[in-house]
This record gives structure tokens, sequence and C-alpha cells, in this order.
């Protein structure tokens, strides 16, 4: 009898991880079809001194992102991976929004035909200040620069702030979204690993500040 | 060793089979069936732990193991996840539900839950330690100074809490720490484990995006909470109270069977509605000043009428010594009938019965209840001297009337040969297979002092009677 259940507890509990092991699997890939989840410690030299971030609209200091977006990619810090726009391999056309909150719609795909990752479409250039997107630990907002139609700076107004970990995991998070996001010249980026709350506040604001610039 | 009495004796029995006004139940389909849902409950307890790791791989935990940081935070996750299930499974065991107590019998639900104990415990300070090491390693800082910023987490120092209560109740339940106090500080002490499991919940809410709002993952997790107190709440609280204040049961009278024993009888109300099977016990709390902190965990030694029931004590502890001196008159409060040393146990065809000193009182109550043809049971009665053949009167009366055999063995315990029995009988080459010609086919109910109860087992045991077919009650807890 005790053979018996050890069998069916093994079996029990075999479909249930699968059916949860599938559940997740099935989540990642329609939440972002392209989500490589990155580890923020392959991009350690993007870690921000350690303060806190500030409130305000100053600029945060990011010493490995070249003031010039045109070459930004080489030296991106992270690993390449298929969202990154490289000229030479085309953008999944479909690629789903890293939230839900964003529209796909807003941002159907860099062309392949542009030789850098350049504007796909203009709008007005400016500040833009995206919506504060609320989060379980504390408002998210940014503020993007565009200037010749391309997102020249994006600025975190506001990172999860609640609890000395939640601001040590926004201070790691902060400048390698940026990063990405002037690399790709979209929100369409992954979530940095370990900090998916203030990736999701993070662009999801950005999303809406693009919307407003008429960043296409 | 004497035989007093022999069947076959044309009983009743036989005309109430042949008019079908009884039947005679299967005791192996019986058996079967509940061992059949005996190994859902266990498999229902490896899936819930596995739920509770199919939980982490549904947020997309697999894809977190990529960098060692990662790698040890998952873990420490994991780790959480599968522990406080364990805590749970361990609570719904305890909570004396009927099915499980049908189906396993308490003592062996006790068991199941003592071990979980441990492990629950270590997988729990393994999630405190490796996530503390896994967001130190992510943040760059040691584990030490993590402590300190996970204290300013919003719900984290709630589940520091929960974890320093739990190593205190755990603690105090290993056997060595656990002899030191006496059962009710224990008991007061195992009960902040409640607390401890409460105080967890918030951050496993609010802190791990696992149990995202409106999931069906938290729906599920706070299901599982819901099931293990409302579980404890209900049959170990709310139930007890309300039939003990429904029977309205007080003491109506003490009587001296022998030199420190006593059976108490009870006045109440619907007393045959308690659906006790013979050999269960009940925990007794009677509330006079001098008594009223200590339950007794007791079988009825008679099967209850209307408005009258009986148990037989010998005063073991200092708690049973007072009740001797209770006047008539005092309430009683109750909680069960619990235990599995009933007629419904039986998994074969013939009934053997070895009981010593005051473990004959649960066989009383059995042997009054079971359905036994005639010749399908054999008694041992065991005791040191004949001033503890308690209630050996009653037995002998009950098995003229169900046509049983009764052996009995008065002595102090044999030097050489098999210690459960007096000296002259072990001279005389009494053996357990002797008494008992049947044995193979017989299922073995023992009830008597531990150590002897061991004795008796270990001897059955070695002739074979394979594990299922014995039956031991245990006060143990």
């Amino acid at each position: 009898m005790r053979k018996r259940a050890i069998a069916q507890g093994i079996v029990a509990s075999t479909a249930i991880l699968i059916v949860g092991w599938q559940t997740g699997a099935s989540g990642l890939s329609s939440s972002s079809a392209a989500r490589v989840t990155r580890s923020a410690t392959d991009s350690a030299p993007a870690q921000p001194p350690k303060t806190t971030q500030p409130p305000n609209a100053t600029q945060q200091p990011n010493p490995t992102q070249p003031s010039n977006p045109a070459s930004a990619l080489p030296v991106t810090p992270s690993p390449a991976t298929p969202e990154t726009p490289a000229p030479a391999t085309s953008t999944p056309p479909n690629v789903a929004a890293p939230t839900q909150t964003v529209k796909p719609a807003a941002h159907p795909a860099i062309p392949p035909a542009a030789a850098t990752p350049a504007p796909a479409s203009g709008g007005r250039n400016g500040t833009f200040t995206g919506t504060v997107a609320s989060t379980q630990y504390g408002p998210v907002q940014v503020q993007i620069t565009v200037a010749s139609s391309r997102i020249t700076d994006v600025i975190a107004l506001q990172l999860t702030n609640q609890g000395r970990r939640s601001v040590q995991i926004s201070n790691r998070a902060a400048p390698i979204l940026r990063s990405e996001v002037l690399s790709s010249q979209s929100a369409n980026v992954a979530s940095v690993s370990g900090a998916s709350y203030t990736s999701d506040g993070y662009l999801t604001s950005l999303q809406s500040a693009l919307d407003l610039a008429g960043f296409k | 060793m004497t035989a007093t009495q022999s069947p076959p004796q044309p009983t009743p029995f036989d005309a109430l089979v042949a008019t079908h006004a009884i039947s005679v139940p299967d005791r192996r389909r019986q058996y079967r069936r509940r061992a059949r849902i005996a190994d859902l409950l266990v498999a229902t307890i490896w899936a819930s732990g596995a739920a509770a790791a199919a939980l982490f791989l549904a947020s997309g935990g697999a894809a977190r193991f990529a960098t060692i940081a990662d790698g040890v935070t998952s873990v420490g996750v994991l780790a959480g996840l599968i522990g406080t299930d364990f805590i749970l499974v361990m609570l719904v065991l305890a909570a004396r539900i009927p099915l499980i107590d049908r189906v396993i019998g308490h003592d062996r639900a006790l068991a199941v839950h003592r071990s979980l104990g441990k492990p629950a415990l270590y997988l729990l300070l393994g999630h405190g330690v490796l996530l503390l090491v896994g967001y130190g390693m992510t943040s760059g800082i040691n584990p030490i100074v993590e402590i300190g910023a996970m204290f300013d987490i919003p719900d984290m120092p709630l589940a520091f809490l929960g974890l320093g209560l739990l190593i205190v109740v755990v603690i105090c339940s290993l056997v060595a720490v656990r002899r030191r106090f006496s059962y009710e500080l224990w008991h007061l002490i195992h009960l902040l484990s409640y607390l401890a499991v409460l105080v967890a919940v918030p951050h496993q809410l609010s802190v791990g995006g696992i149990l995202a709002a409106n999931s069906l993952q938290r729906f599920y997790w706070i299901g599982l909470y819901v099931l293990a107190f409302g579980a404890i709440g209900g049959y170990r609280f709310i139930a007890p109270a309300v039939m003990s204040v429904r029977r309205r049961m007080t003491v109506s009278q003490i009587e001296t069977v022998a030199a420190g024993v006593v059976s108490i009888h009870f006045a109440g109300r619907d007393l045959e509605t308690l659906e006790s099977a013979g050999g269960q016990f009940f925990i007794w709390r009677f509330w006079s000043l001098r008594t009223w902190w200590h339950s007794h965990p007791v079988s009825l030694s008679a099967v209850p009428t209307g408005t009258h029931a009986r148990i037989t004590v010998r005063d073991l502890g200092s708690g049973s010594r007072a009740i001797s001196a209770l006047k008539p008159g005092t309430r009683v409060s109750f909680e069960g009938p619990y235990g599995l040393f009933t007629d419904a146990a039986r998994t074969a065809p013939k009934l053997a019965i070895v009981v010593a000193g005051i473990g004959v009182t649960p066989i009383r109550a059995l042997l009054e209840d079971a359905i036994i043809a005639p010749g399908e049971t054999t008694i041992l009665l065991r005791a040191s001297t004949i001033d503890e053949t308690y209630l050996w009167n009653e037995i002998a009366e009950l098995a003229r009337q169900k046509g049983a055999t009764v052996y009995t063995m008065i002595g102090s315990r044999a030097i050489t040969g098999p210690g459960w029995m007096p000296q002259t009988d072990a001279t005389r080459g009494v053996t357990l297979r002797g008494v008992f010609p049947d044995l193979a086919d017989s299922d073995l109910y023992l009830c008597g002092p531990g150590a002897w109860v061991e004795l008796v087992r270990a001897d059955a045991t070695a002739l074979g009677v394979p594990e299922h077919q014995i039956h031991l009650e245990r006060f143990d807890w």
C-alpha cells in the first residue's frame, strides 16, 4: 500500500510541477516574445553610485553611456539580445509590450531597413514627462528628451522607494533600463531581473511619454 | 495461565446473522478501502509540496537561475514556499479532522505531524538565510547588513518575528526539551506556532512577486491558510465546545474500582449520539478549580447510553489523582471521539486481544460494541497482581455473551523467556502463538504500559504478523 502512495505522490507532484512550469513559460512568452531576462550583475559597470535616487529632474550621471546615441551599440554593457535593433537582424514585428498596460500598437517595430537604430518616425522634439506608474513599491515616473526624432535621454523623476531594499533595487535597475532604452529607441526592452516592479513601472511611464511625443 | 471460558456455545449471534439482522463485515475489503484513502492522503501531502514549487515556476521562476545571486534567491524562495506548505499540512494533521482520524488515526496523524516539524523549520531557516545571501549578492552587500535593509521593507519585521517564534516552538518540541515541561506548558508554547504562521502571511503577499494580487496563485495560497485554520478552529475549538455545551455532561458518581483506580460516571443528555465506537477516547476536562487546566485523554470504559457514560482511570499523573477527588455535579467538557482502536480498524477475520492493567478499559468498550461471531475472538488479560484485575468480571461477562475465549495471566514480568508474561507461564513454555493459534489471520489489539506493549508487538512481528494487523493504543501525546 505504501508503494502505491509513493507512486501516486510522484505522479501527482510531477504533473503539478509540469503544469506550473508550462504556465510560467507561456506567461513569459506572452508578456514578451523575446523578453530575455538579463541579470543586472552582467551589467556591473552600469552600477550607479550608491546614493538615493534624486527625486528631481537632474540627470543621473552614467559614465558608461556615451552622449552620442548613434554609437551606443558597441558599448552597451548588456549582452546582445535579439531585441537589440541591430540593423542586420530584423526585429520581430509583433514583439509584445513588456507590460500589459502598454499598447503594443504604440511602437510597431523598428523598420529593418534602417541603417542605424534611428528614428522610424519623428514626432516632436522636446522634453516629455510620462504618467506616474504606481507599483507595489511606490510610484515610478520618467521624463524623456527627444531631439531629431531620437530619444536622447531618459531621466527617472520617481523610482520605487518603499524601504531601503527597494531603493537599492531601483538604483541598480534605472541605469540599465536607461541604456537599454537609448540603444533600442523604444520602451520595448527586457525588464531587469530582480527588479520587475521597477522595470514594469519604468517602461509603462516611458511608453506614455513616447506616446506624448508622438514617437513611433 | 488459566482459561476461564471456552467457546463454542450457541449464541443469539447465529440467529441474527441468519435473519440478516446483522451482517458480518468483510474486514479485508474494509481495510483495503481505508488503505486506499490513506494512500490518497499521503499523495495529497506530496502534491501540495509540489504545488508550492509550481507556484514559483508559474511566475516564471524557471528562468531565474541565470546567475549565482539569482539562483540562491530562487532556491530561497522555493524553500520558503515548500516550508510554509509543510507547516500548513502540519496544522491540518493536528486539526483532528474526523476523516483523517477514521483513516489513519490520530496517533499516526500526529506522528506524521511530528516528522514534518524539523524539515519545515530547516526549510524556513534556509529561506531566510538564502534570501539574505541572494539579495546581498545582488546588491553587493554582505548578508548581515542585508538584515538591516530587509527590516525596512514593510511586513518584513513581522516575518522575522514569525521565524523566531517557529524556532522557539520546534526547540520546545524536541524530545529532550519537551520532557522538562509539563504537557500544559508545552502545549501553551506550541500554540505560538499559530501566531508564527499568521505573522508570516503579510510578507508572502507583499514582498514576493509570486503571489501577486488577484492571481490564481494568491487565491490558492490563501485557500490553504483558510483550510488549515478553518480545520483547526472548527474541529478543535468550535465543534467540541458546541458538543460539550449541548450534552451538559456532569460528574454523577465516582466509584472506586481498586486501589488507585476509579470509574467516573457521567450524566448528560443525548449521550448515545456521541457516535463513539467502542475503544475510542475523548479528551476530558473537569471544570473544578483544581482540575480545569488539565486535559485527560481517556477511553470510555462502556458504550454510553442516553444519559450515562463511564470512564475508568488510574491515578498516573498528578492530574489524574485530583480526579478521584472530584465532586458529583462538576461540569465536564470533552473533545472527541478519537482513535482507531475500534472495530472499524479490523483487517482480518479473527480477533486477538492482549491487554494489561488499566489498558483493559478501551477493550471493555470495544468488546461491547463490536460485531463478532462466536469463536472469532480470543482475549488474553494480564495483571501484575490480583488487585490489578480491573473490570475483568465485566470482560468475562461480555465474552460469555459474545462467545469469546478469555485467558488470564497474573504475576510480575518474567526474567527469562518472553518478558511480557509472568515467569510461571514463561517457564511452562507458553507462547503468543500457543495462546492465539490463528494469529496470522487475526487482528491483534494491544493496550497497556508502553514498554510492555512493545514487547508483545515485537513478539508478534517476529511471528510474521503484518504491521497493519497490529493495533496499538498510544496516549503518548
